[in-house]
């Protein structure tokens, strides 16, 4: 048989199933970017308003965070603006390529689909995964196409044709390239849980590698292909050599995907599925369940996090550096003014970070709340539901466990911070202000999975809302100031309340109402689990 | 009287949407018996199976399993009932032993000897992953987890889908011993020779309505075997004889196939038998065939019964 055949009926069919997802997140990343693009003239047009800025974008702090700024005398407005979108950017298109390419490969494998298509019907063996490549490709092609004509429109000052397009090649093509590297993966691993769990772990890596490397010697950020972005010197050199590099990376992918598909069984992985032990004692109810199939992602959680509090906390010193430190501003401040001012500095990052390990605690906690629904739709809760168990306890044990792995991650991240920070710094920094940041932090993580309780335990269609919602919020509290957002709209994001702990104190009355507008979400998704049917 | 049925189910009716499920839905399951739930895909057994079991609430009508309300005491009746879904679906990162063990630990019970009696019976391999297994061995391991659970009620939905005639076997002798302890047992199928097997009782749903219900006897007019019939004189007059339908002769009438009323099959094999029967193989009715009798019957009031 043509190993190629029906692969244009199925490349159709793919898009017929995932062309909502697909123009959400292409209006999502395309047109925010666009926006963004529009709305940057006005926020950073004039020099003194880049002045203002230049000096913040150049910390450390920030540059791990972003990226580094090209090395030029005179900063423009377009070169502003590609420096700060460049890795943030990259990174969404990273997780929407995964996204997809796990969408199409191995989960409608799981699903039996694909041996329905290619047991029964005249497709090709390497058809699904063709398909899958060619949607990946389109789905990026239009983005690159999107961001470059509207970036292009909005016309910055200091842009040049050029530039935009390398700017919008770049973000398409690092998606792209990572979205072939998980087709391979696909192929390693025989479920969808693992194969997405490993893709992310590598692009985490992958962000660790250039986040330490801008900070130290930029020069190995070149050892990092999410580094390779930043070295496109977008609208300074206009270095188009990293293009090529994604392509030959995405393309080798590509090849190594389709050979190893060539071999493979349907439904195998590479990596063989041993048998166990016919007993196991600690297996005794719905609690010690869910810890078993949820051990090793839950402790993967806690160490990847910790690593990555290190990583950042292994910056600290650069970080403390203040950028401007000439002698004239030391004799004003005083040895003790600059150390303060150093202080500041470092406590204002490890406000921001307290977000970023938030926003993830909460990924990790609302992957086991959400496991709840995908079990049932799955028909694995249909055993568990007919035993003598309480609705209330079947709600109740994911979503403990979850909001437990959420605070977990949360503190392995900011001590393991901590520990690192302490390591570098002459003068370590107090435990006390982890621990507020983290309290701080507490009613928002809450917050996020009692909504996604609400809609898990009443209506569970709609649960993806909570996600969105997550996502508008954390953009808003990261971009929010650097894109001058009004008071209002800051205000939408929880994150917002407390992203100044530990520089600032607590304010506790937004504390508790958001403390207990969670408490009332979760009451919510409980009562609701006990009133609405369980599907099949 | 003073005995609680197992389970009653009055006036049943149960929407998704604009859909209607189930329209009238009247079971009754006696302490002891087994009631075979039969009709075709779709008709909704397995709906009605999920409201019993407090899955699905119902839209209106009662449910009742040993008298308490299915909905609001679930939690209870669970701790009496055994169930085995039509589709099993097990935690991929179990083994088969270990996922066995834990659905007996879930109904506060413990690996037992006849555990261990129906892993050997139904060969299956306990240490092999979940993920591993195919359709028939999932059924297995939610099979020998519900047998080897001590409850009054036991409740199969298309129990034997997955499973080949030897390990059908092995299920119908294990509910037959379920039935000489005194259980009962609700068991549903779409294959009307199998509940006929084991059911004292039979109940039929059609698009979300109960059709017919009693005891096999008091059906013997609705079923109708297929026969196929070759003898060494020609059967002329079959066509006269009653409780013949479907007749086609062939083969200088040497041959004939019809099917045949269960309650005149006694007439029928003594016409048959005085032409000298060469070959004869019957073939028990089919759910098509029950309904086709149901919709003469109901239909043409007056026919030929």
């Amino acid at each position: 048989m043509k190993p190629f055949a029906e692969t244009r009926l199925l490349l159709v069919a793919n898009f017929r199933r995932d062309i909502k997802k697909i123009i959400i997140w292409l209006v999502g990343l395309a047109g925010l970017f666009v926006a963004v693009a529009y709305k940057f003239e006005g926020l950073y047009g004039s020099r003194q308003q880049i002045e203002t800025i230049v000096t913040t974008l150049k910390s450390k702090a920030m540059v791990s965070l972003f990226g580094p700024l090209p090395h030029v005398n005179h900063l423009t407005t377009a070169i502003i603006f590609a420096g700060e979108m460049l890795i943030f950017w990259s990174i969404f298109m990273v997780i929407f390529n995964i996204t997809l390419a796990i969408g199409a490969t191995r989960v409608p494998e799981e699903e039996g689909l694909t041996e329905m298509l290619r047991g029964g019907h005249p497709v090709g063996r390497q058809a699904p995964l063709l398909a899958a490549i060619l949607e990946i490709s389109i789905v990026d092609l239009v983005f690159f196409v999107i961001t470059g004509v509207g970036t292009q429109l909005a016309n910055l000052p200091g842009a040049n044709s050029m530039g935009t397009w390398l700017l919008a090649a770049a973000l398409s093509i690092v998606g792209w390239a990572f979205g072939m590297f998980t087709l391979v993966l696909a192929q390693l691993f025989n479920d969808s849980k693992n194969a997405t769990m490993v893709s992310y772990l590598l692009f985490g890596i992958t962000y660790l590698m250039r986040m330490i490397s801008d900070v130290s010697d930029q020069q190995l950020t070149w050892l990092s292909p999410l580094g390779w972005v930043e070295k496109t010197s977008i609208y300074v050199n206009n270095n188009w050599l990293p293009i090529g590099l994604y392509l030959v990376f995405g393309g080798f992918a590509l090849m190594i995907a389709l050979a190893l598909n060539a071999n493979r069984d349907i439904d195998a992985g590479l990596v063989a599925v041993k048998p166990g032990k016919a007993t196991n004692r600690f297996l005794r109810g719905p609690l010690s369940l869910l810890v078993w199939n949820q051990k090793t992602t839950s402790l993967g959680w806690i160490i990847g996090v910790a690593l990555l509090g290190a990583s950042y906390g292994s910056i600290f010193d650069s970080i403390g550096k203040l950028v401007n430190d000439s002698p004239v501003i030391r004799q004003v401040l005083g040895t003790g003014g600059v150390m303060h001012a150093q202080k500041l500095q470092l406590l204002s990052f490890i406000g921001i970070l307290s977000m970023v390990f938030a926003l993830l605690g909460i990924l990790a906690g609302g992957m086991v709340t959400n496991r709840l629904y995908a079990d049932e739709t799955r028909g694995y809760l249909e055993l568990v539901s007919v035993k003598p168990v309480h609705r209330t306890t079947m709600i109740l044990i994911p979503v403990s466990y979850g909001i437990v792995l959420a605070e977990l991650v949360l503190i392995a991240a900011m001590f393991g911070m901590q520990a690192a920070g302490n390591a570098v710094l002459k003068h370590p920094l107090a435990a006390k202000y982890f621990w507020q940041s983290i309290l701080a932090m507490t009613p928002t993580v809450l917050l996020f999975l009692g909504i996604l309780t609400l809609f898990v335990g009443a209506m569970p269609k709609l649960r993806s809302l909570t996600w969105l919602y997550l996502g508008v919020a954390f953009v808003i509290s990261y971009f929010g100031k650097l894109l001058k957002l009004p008071d209002w709209g800051l205000k939408v994001s929880p994150f917002y309340w407390f992203q100044k702990v530990p520089v600032k104190t607590t304010d506790w009355t937004a504390w508790w109402v958001i403390l207990i507008i969670a408490l009332v979400c979760l009451l919510g998704g409980v009562i609701g689990y006990n009133k609405r049917d369980l599907r099949n | 009287m003073a005995t609680v049925p197992v389970l009653k189910v009055e006036h049943l009716q149960k929407s998704f949407g604009k859909f209607q499920a189930l329209k009238d839905i009247n079971l009754d399951l006696q302490p002891g018996e087994v009631l075979g739930f039969i009709g075709p895909n779709g008709a909704g057994k397995s709906t009605t199976i999920r409201t019993i079991l407090g899955l699905i609430k119902a839209f209106s009508g009662t449910v009742k399993v040993f008298g308490k309300n299915a909905w609001s005491d679930a939690v209870a009746i669970h701790q009496q009932l055994a169930y085995v879904p039509g589709d099993v679906y097990l935690w991929p990162n179990l083994t088969g032993g270990q996922t066995i063990d834990l659905l007996l630990k879930l109904s506060h019970q413990k690996h037992n000897a006849r555990t261990d009696e129906l892993i050997k019976e139904f060969e299956l391999d306990v240490t092999k992953k979940n993920r591993t297994y195919s359709k028939g061995n999932r059924q297995k391991v939610a099979l020998i987890a519900a047998l080897s659970t001590d409850v009054p009620l036991y409740i199969f939905d298309e129990p034997t889908s997955g499973l080949d005639p030897l390990n059908e076997q092995i299920f119908q002798n294990a509910v037959e011993k379920l039935k000489q302890a005194g259980k009962s047992v609700l068991l549903s199928s779409h294959i009307l020779s199998e509940v006929e097997k084991m059911g004292d009782k039979i109940a039929i749903i059609r698009q979300g309505t109960i059709i017919e219900t009693g005891t096999l006897a008091s059906m013997q007019h609705l079923t109708r075997n297929q026969v196929s019939v070759i003898t060494k004189q020609p059967l002329t007059d079959l066509d006269q004889v009653t409780g013949i339908h479907q007749l086609t002769l062939q083969n200088n009438q040497l041959e004939a196939n019809f099917t045949l009323d269960s309650d005149a099959t006694t007439d029928v094999m003594n016409y048959l038998a005085q032409h000298q029967i060469v070959h004869l193989k019957t073939t028990p009715p089919t759910l098509d065939n029950l309904f086709l009798r149901y919709y003469e019957d109901n239909g043409k009031s007056g026919d030929t019964k």
